[in-house]
């Protein structure tokens, strides 16, 4: 913010840093631009935030008028942290957030380096890739239910036709299997969206240093670790985190292929405030939930911040 | 020598395995939506249908039959409360994006990194405030209150995006259109809009895709079989009767055509608004 004082004249005595008042009144019709945005922006972001954090305090009735609701202080952290659903539900997030960002990356950067060079078809290959993250994960999740499916669902077809199974096996009504089945969904749903910022990122890559080193010899291998990994670390980083946040926040996949069953062996953190929430009206232990999740996810977000704007601060 | 490079072979190995993937899904629900309900459920499956018939499409594209009436209503409204948040997020963004580039008025950047934040935020965290909130004004069962939500939830996303175009325009083409005498305000509809349209079809096009693909507060928000978009009006729908698979496949492919084809025509713009920002060159 110190532009102002620019190099061509070095001259000028610094000038006494005006107060803030003064500078928001001179500056007083920029804010007419922002002040719609903002506005909404209060009222559907700030609002419930507060709101949140407010009902996290309260034991509020099953009914939705709110109005016999009774202050119990940190109560519902209390019960939430003893809970064993709560327990097993952390356990099921962490499962799914980590496994889900791993394949989803791993594959996406595998895409993104065999389609950075020039070959016939490659716009027409990246199109391809991408459509599955662009349709609906609604559409999603009843297709691969549909393939899933435990009588008639081509996976289990395919399966038993290659002779892998005896018989289909059971995707989505099995404790054992229910987790792995739902991630690749979700792998399958966002691998897309890591193939393409990490594309972005190859192509940022100087050329004539990946050639200069060839020309000294260095294998591709080398050129790859030495080089081209250096250059991505900060879109890594985002499209890392970006996936995290996405995988905590998912709530579409598994509500619609299990409702974060069988017997919760697929409820993550999400699905269960909105089963708490929205199933049993518990509005004020569902909110001291989010705000636990909201917690972590102010976390990861300073890292986004301060991902975004390295650079920037000048 | 090039021809038999280990890492090409490897590559276009790996890319084809992945297409496969990624494309068996969506060819088996278009496969599924081909068949009777008998031909669907059998075992082993019919890898290709035996007699193909279009039966599920012209079910749910003809108004005339109690099915037919409900899905396009349902698209309908999906329809309309796309393209509503979309326009409306695009008219509050602009100004404020410009801005954001342009001015440097007291609290710009805490204000930034504030719009920026919500990102991070659990749509969960704000579904019971919002769905009180809502009851208070109102508009629980009415699509204002799902518009109200897209558009604000659009609105970061969208005035980083249209940020990073402004900031790509020379601050010089303005100044010189000043100096021959537009205002501020000419200069930015004259200068700054027209050469930022790629940049705002970018961001329409991501805000509508995200508007038409939304679950969770359509779900919350709306109970009325009226009103009920797309996403949610197809699980009510299908649920009601033992699961016809080849219509809602049929219909997820109804559901999946508007976003595919927008995608396709404007990849570049598309791809654009994903990686902005995330990359700096």
């Amino acid at each position: 913010m110190t532009i102002a004082h620019s190099p061509s004249a070095p001259a000028m005595p610094p000038r006494r840093r005006e107060g803030l008042l003064r500078r928001i009144v001179r500056h007083r019709a920029d804010y007419l631009y922002v002040a719609p945005a903002l506005l909404v922006m209060l009222l559907v972001i700030a609002y419930p935030i507060y709101d949140t954090i407010y009902l996290s305090f309260f034991n509020t009735p099953p009914n939705l008028a709110l109005e016999d609701k009774i202050f119990i202080g940190l109560g519902n952290y209390q019960r939430i942290l003893g809970l064993d659903s709560f327990h097993e539900a952390t356990w099921n997030t962490l499962v799914w957030t980590v496994f889900s960002t791993l394949f989803a990356f791993v594959l996406g950067f595998g895409a993104a380096l065999a389609l950075n060079r020039e070959f016939r078809g490659r716009g027409i290959m990246r199109g391809i890739l991408l459509i599955p993250y662009v349709i609906s994960a609604v559409a999603a999740s009843y297709i691969w239910r549909w393939l899933y499916h435990s009588d008639f669902g081509v996976i289990g077809a395919i399966s038993v036709a290659i002779g892998l199974t005896e018989k289909p096996i059971n995707f989505l009504d099995s404790t054992d299997v229910v987790m792995a089945s739902l991630i690749v969904v979700n792998v399958w749903k966002e691998f897309p969206f890591a193939m393409i910022m990490m594309l972005a990122g190859l192509q940022t890559v100087p050329d004539q240093l990946l050639r200069a080193a060839q020309v000294d010899g260095a294998g591709p291998w080398h050129r790859f670790w030495h080089i081209t990994v250096p250059h991505l670390k900060g879109v890594t980083l985002v499209t890392v985190l970006l996936l995290l946040v996405a995988n905590l926040n998912s709530f579409t996949i598994p509500w619609i292929m299990t409702g974060g069953g069988p017997a919760g062996a697929s409820e993550i953190w999400i699905t269960h405030i909105y089963q708490l929430a929205f199933g049993r009206i518990r509005f004020g232990l569902a909110s001291a939930y989010s705000v636990i999740l909201f917690i972590v996810m102010m976390g990861m977000g300073y890292f986004y911040v301060r991902a975004l704007t390295r650079g920037d601060a000048k | 020598m090039k021809r038999r490079d280990p890492w090409r072979i490897g590559g276009a190995v790996f890319l084809a395995g992945l297409t496969i993937f990624a494309l068996l899904p969506m060819a088996w629900m278009l496969i599924t939506s081909l068949k009777t309900q008998f031909a669907a459920l059998q075992y082993p499956p019919q890898w290709v249908p035996k007699n193909p018939t279009l039966e599920q499409y012209t079910l749910l594209l003809s108004p005339g039959n109690p099915v037919g009436r409900e899905f396009l209503r349902y698209l309908f409204n999906s329809i309309w409360v796309s393209f509503a948040s979309t326009v409306l997020g695009i008219v509050v963004a602009v100004p404020a994006a410009y801005a954001f580039s342009r001015f440097r008025f007291p609290g710009r950047n805490l204000l930034f990194y504030s719009v920026l934040l919500r990102n991070m935020f659990p749509a969960v965290v704000f579904l019971m405030p919002l769905f009180i909130m809502m009851r208070w004004l109102g508009l629980v069962n009415t699509q204002a209150s799902l518009i109200l939500t897209y558009l604000t939830f659009g609105l970061p996303l969208s005035i980083w995006l249209l940020k990073g175009f402004y900031d790509n325009i020379p601050v010089q083409l303005e100044q010189a259109a000043r100096i021959d005498g537009a205002s501020r305000f000419q200069a930015f509809i004259l200068i700054v809009m027209p050469l930022s349209s790629p940049g705002i079809i970018a961001t329409a096009i991501y805000s509508f895709i995200m508007a038409w693909n939304e679950y969770v507060y359509a779900l919350t928000f709306i109970n009325n079989a009226e009103r009920l978009t797309l996403p949610v009006g197809l699980q009510r729908f299908f649920t009601e009767y033992a699961t016809n698979w080849p219509g809602l496949m049929a219909a997820s492919f109804i559901m999946s055509v508007p976003v595919v084809a927008l995608f396709l025509v404007l990849q570049k713009y598309f791809v654009r608004a994903l990686t902005e920002g995330a990359v700096k060159s």
